[in-house]
């Protein structure tokens, strides 16, 4: 297979599809406020995200960023006494819903998480988790889908020759790359990014950034990041989230430039933070 | 206090830290030491002609033609002892009335030492015993025998007001003047060529079974034995163990349901293993009627019950330490709670988990009271498989007690015991030694 | 792949079948657990139930308070407080050779001894743990037993000089320091250096006429209670070093650290802060070790006589004793030919006994342990 420029999605290479469909990957909220016992961690958040665009959500920590991006997936549903009120949309639908399949959610809903986690397996197999978990895919299929999503996530030339490799062999921002493509492997229409690149070296860092750029228009992407100068780069949308409140919500370069809010101006010229 | 008291008391705090490491180890050394070193001499000893007849006989060991020239050239050395015996024989109505009684008492015990050497001398009744079959087929046996056959015990109180010591004297005295006398230093001199000592390396008595109640033979059907139970307990105990390991982890939240279920498992290993054996005998032979008597199933089952908890505790904590990215990570790509535990959880928890699988193998391996109710029984053939299900069996840990305190002349046979201990001491620390080397290998596979 | 339309609402059937299936899992899982839970309560009931009998029978009064154990006599009697004594007092002694090994060497081990050298007796500590008890009683009977016997004097001096020595030795040295407080700084050197003259001398003299008396002593029967005291006391060992280590690393380096910045020695920091801080834990660990001792049936079968006798003294640790555990283990194989008597019935007794100790103590030490857990992070008295 050849790389064309255009990068198309993984499903269309292996089974036909029609074009992407932005409604499907839209992401909203309403009145969304998440719970720890007592304690409201987000209060009352109103969003609606850009289908196939990046928005970042930017705020100090222990703002509740993590928290929320958290939600879209269902993955609170780990902590005990986590619960929410509001509502909470992918593709039209609540997710916090009664009848809700949180097992197809979490498979169109992908997380790269803030340290890399690889399974202690191959490389192959990290990449083939998720896709095996569904089955009916051959072996060639499997190599296929690896390929692509390693190519996806620009790895795939530094790990080409040792797919059999111990995953945790690699380095950090390796790491970090494969559990991007073990989430790309699935397929899903959102990708969720929870300080994808705190725990890396600035060149790494810098790895993952431009990936986040060329997927832009395939994916909903949600990143979540303390780093400003990050969010500048590589977002098209940016939230501003402090102490569980949404205090600012735009297109990125004007809210860095000229923020509306007077507590967004201080966060982001550091006042506090 | 003064600083140099404070100082001095620090100083032989550390002396006596140091002390107590060290009489640990030093009575690790004094324990394991007589087990290697006399144990060691159940396979590895001088092994006399009567051996080598032994593993031909019985074993179908060894080449007939070696063994006849061997039996040709020691009848030949043993020919004088035979001879002086009948010249004796023969000689005896003739003595003195007053020394016949006495002779005749002392030359009784010389001809029971000569057949133990020996075997059967010339002209007896084939032997019913397989001991009395053959003679020492162990050089240092043979020695110990020579010297009773040498020396003559008694008491001696001529020390007027002392208490009364034993002396020994030469037997050869007692027979002074007669056609035995002889016989002694011959004896003495030539024993090796009659018995022919050889080193040998014994390995198949790992193998062998038992002649004769372990006068012979090996132990084979007691290591047979140990492994049966150990591993049935093990094929039992571990469904139980890693499934609720894995309740008690995962699933079962932290209500009261699970302290108590918690409460349980630590008493469970709190239950004295005496207390396991006696219920093993009433449930689980009396009750569930598993086998009608003794079985190694009942046995194993027991013992699973003892090693359980030491199975949750090592998977639990296993399953604990998996760092809870991996089942975010698994989760968040779409895994129910069920398959990422089969996928994820548990090939990460394994190096855990086996480690406690194997120690406490070692542990089954090594208990005894468990099984003296339920599975062990002194003496039988190695089990196949099948007969397992409702046959008792020999293993290491009960005839360990059973050939030190009930044995018939368990003097005789201290080489088997021995063997015994060290043959269990070397499996138990070899079960150790790979846990530990595995936990080390997959822990490192698992920091990449 | 995910297809066009990946249905995120469940259908009302298959949200059911869902939902029925994660219940039906979990309810699975949690009988398999209560399954092997059962197992305890299983144990109480059938031992309850083959020992009350016997009390129903012969009553309370002579099993508790009488030592004539005639179990197959005629008439029979069943008195098994010697049995109860032959149990306390070689655990007693077991504790008494394993706490102050044990506790030593525990702080050893977590305070003392460098990274390579707690590494390297790491090893020890888990092969004395593993090897099988019927191993030291093979031990105690055919090695420790005979060695008793035939030099038997020789054997408790040595013993004696290893337990009073280093006190001995500490002693001198602390009061000679002591005496020379106070003198003038010529003097003090020479005043110190004669008082642990005297004292030293004084302490040889009296170990080696200690010695001397102790090498007349003749012990008639190798295997005894001193035997079994000890051997079970090293067979303890390796519980009460690894629980009471945990419980010392557990008290942490921030209450050491600031013992140390206040200029306290390590001793003074252990004594003083590190072991009260890990108290609980020891004590847990120590009823660990006793229950370890009590429950022990090879050893004691094997080389404690098996006299069911309170020896005279009752202190007398060189005569054979009976304990609960050799006594079931003994009888059973005879009394079982006799379902039903009091014989067998009796044998449940004793382990019914030896079941409550044990429970007893599993509840006290998980007490001890959760209350030192909770003082630990939520800091009441």
């Amino acid at each position: 297979m050849n790389d064309s420029p255009v990068m198309t999605r993984i499903s269309e290479t292996v089974v036909p599809a029609t074009a992407a469909e932005p409604e499907r990957a839209h992401v909203a909220c309403r009145d969304f406020s998440i719970f720890y016992g007592q304690n409201e961690a987000v209060k009352g958040v109103t969003l609606e995200f850009s289908p196939l665009g990046v928005t970042a959500i930017i705020g100090p920590s222990g703002c509740g960023k993590s928290t929320f991006l958290r939600s879209i997936n269902r993955m609170n549903d780990l902590i005990p006494g986590c619960h929410t009120r509001g509502t909470l949309t992918f593709d039209g639908k609540d997710v916090c819903g009664p009848r809700i399949d949180v097992v197809t959610l979490r498979r169109r809903v992908g997380m790269v998480f803030q340290k890399p986690n690889p399974f202690p397996k191959s490389i192959f197999a990290n990449i083939a988790y998720g896709v095996r978990l569904e089955g009916g895919k051959n072996r060639d299929e499997l190599a296929e889908i690896v390929r692509l999503s390693l190519t996806r996530a620009g790895l795939w030339d530094e790990v080409k020759d040792r797919l059999g490799d111990n995953a945790l062999s690699l380095s950090g921002g390796q790491q970090q790359r494969l559990c991007l493509a073990r989430a790309l492997a699935v397929d899903p229409e959102v990708l969720l990014m929870d300080e994808p690149t705190s725990a890396l070296d600035p060149r790494a860092s810098a790895h993952i950034e431009d990936l986040i750029s060329e997927l832009r228009g395939q994916y909903t992407i949600l990143i979540v990041t303390h780093n400003m100068q990050q969010a500048a780069r590589v977002s098209d949308f940016t939230a501003f989230l402090y102490e569980g409140n949404l205090i600012e919500f735009g297109p990125t370069a004007p809210l860095f430039t000229t923020p509306r809010e007077k507590r967004t101006q201080d966060y982001i010229t550091g006042r506090f933070g | 206090m003064n600083l140099n008291s404070r100082k001095a008391l620090d100083r032989s705090l550390t002396g006596v830290g140091a002390l107590a490491i060290g009489l640990m180890s030093l009575s690790l050394v004094i324990l394991l030491g007589p087990f290697f070193i006399r144990g060691s001499q159940a396979f590895v000893f001088r092994a006399t002609v009567e051996h080598r007849r032994l593993m031909f006989t019985e074993f179908a060991r060894g080449g007939q033609d070696s063994l006849n020239k061997e039996l040709a050239a020691v009848k030949q050395a043993r020919a004088p002892v035979f001879a002086a015996m009948t010249r004796f024989e023969e000689e005896l109505p003739s003595l003195p009335l007053e020394r016949r009684g006495a002779l005749r008492k002392e030359y009784r015990e010389v001809q029971r030492l000569v057949r133990s050497l020996f075997g059967p001398l010339p002209g007896d009744d084939p032997p019913v015993l397989l001991r009395e079959v053959y003679g020492q087929t162990r050089w240092d046996r043979a020695l110990v025998k020579l010297d009773e056959l040498l020396h003559v015990q008694r008491w001696d109180y001529s020390r007027i007001g002392q208490m009364g010591r034993q002396v020994r004297d030469r037997r050869q005295n007692t027979f002074a003047g007669t056609a035995l006398e002889p016989l002694f230093p011959v004896l003495e001199g030539h024993l090796g060529e009659m018995l022919r000592p050889r080193l040998t390396f014994y390995w198949q008595f790992l193998i062998d079974e038992s002649r004769d109640a372990h006068f012979f033979g090996g132990i084979g059907p007691e290591i047979l034995g140990t492994f049966y139970l150990a591993f049935g307990a093990m094929l039992l105990a571990i469904p139980f163990g890693v499934i609720a390991a894995v309740y008690l982890s995962e699933f079962a939240g932290s209500g009261r349901l699970v302290s108590l279920l918690r409460v349980f498992v630590s008493t469970l290993a709190g239950v004295p293993s005496i207390v396991f054996g006696l219920f093993g005998l009433a449930f689980f032979i009396n009750t569930l009627h598993l086998s009608r008597s003794k079985s190694v199933l009942a046995g194993a089952a027991t013992l699973a019950l003892l090693i359980l908890p030491t199975i949750i505790r090592a998977a639990e904590e296993a399953i604990k330490a998996v760092p809870q990215t991996y089942r975010e990570a698994a989760l968040s790509l779409g895994a129910s709670p069920l398959r990422m535990v089969l996928t994820v959880l548990l090939p990460a928890a394994l190096p855990g988990i086996l480690t406690g699988i194997i120690i406490s193998i070692g542990r089954a391996a090594g208990e005894t009271a468990p099984i003296i109710f339920t599975a062990a029984v002194s003496v039988g053939q190695p089990l196949k498989l099948i007969e397992t299900l409702s046959q008792p069996t020999p293993a290491l840990s009960w005839n360990i007690y059973n050939l030190a305190t009930e044995h018939e002349a368990v003097g005789e046979i201290r080489h088997v015991q021995f063997g015994m201990v060290l043959t269990l001491v070397l499996l138990v620390l070899a079960l150790n030694l790979a846990a530990i080397l595995l936990r080390a290998r997959l822990a490192r596979r698992n920091r990449g | 792949m995910n297809k066009t339309g990946d249905s995120l609402i469940l259908s009302q059937a298959a949200s059911r079948f869902r939902r029925l299936a994660a219940a039906l899992m979990r309810g699975f899982l949690l009988l398999v657990t209560a399954l092997s839970m059962a197992a305890v309560l299983l144990i109480i009931l059938y031992i309850a139930r083959d020992a009350l009998p016997f009390f129903r029978l012969a009553g309370l009064k002579e099993f508790f308070a009488s030592t004539a154990w005639y179990p197959s006599g005629r008439p029979a009697s069943f008195g098994a407080l010697s049995i109860f004594f032959g149990s306390a007092i070689v655990t007693l002694g077991a504790m008494a050779v394993a706490i102050p090994l044990g506790l030593a060497a525990a702080l050893c081990l977590s305070d003392i001894l460098p990274f390579a050298v707690r590494q390297a007796v790491k090893p020890v500590i888990e092969a004395l743990a593993a090897i099988p008890s019927v191993a030291f009683g093979f031990f105690a009977l055919v090695v420790f037993a005979p060695l008793l016997q035939n030099n038997g004097g020789n054997v408790l001096t040595v013993m004696v000089w290893l337990i009073l020595l280093p006190p001995g030795l500490l002693l001198t040295y602390l009061t000679a320091e002591a005496s020379s407080r106070g003198i003038r700084e010529e003097v003090a050197p020479a005043v110190k250096w004669v008082m642990a003259g005297v004292l030293g001398w004084l302490l040889i003299r009296g170990l080696l006429a200690l010695a001397d008396r102790l090498g007349g002593v003749t012990i008639d029967s190798g295997a005894n209670a001193l035997n079994v005291s000890l051997i079970l006391g090293i067979m303890a060992l390796p519980t009460i070093v690894s629980v009471s280590e945990d419980a010392l690393q557990a008290a942490g380096r921030d209450l050491r650290e600031g013992s140390y910045a206040l200029g306290a020695t390590r001793a003074e920091t252990l004594l003083k802060v590190v072991i009260p801080a890990a108290s609980s834990g020891i004590v847990a660990a120590v009823i660990l070790g006793v229950m370890r001792a009590i429950g022990e049936t090879m050893v004691v079968w094997m080389a404690s006589g098996n006299a069911a006798q309170i020896p005279k003294p009752w202190f007398n640790v060189l005569s054979p004793v009976r304990t609960l555990t050799a006594t079931i283990a003994g009888d059973m194989g005879e009394a079982d030919q006799v379902l039903g008597s009091l014989r067998y019935h009796v044998l449940f007794a004793l382990a019914l006994i030896l079941l409550l100790l044990s429970f007893f103590a599993n509840l006290v030490s998980e007490w001890v342990l959760r209350r030192h857990r909770r003082r630990m992070s939520g800091g009441q008295k």
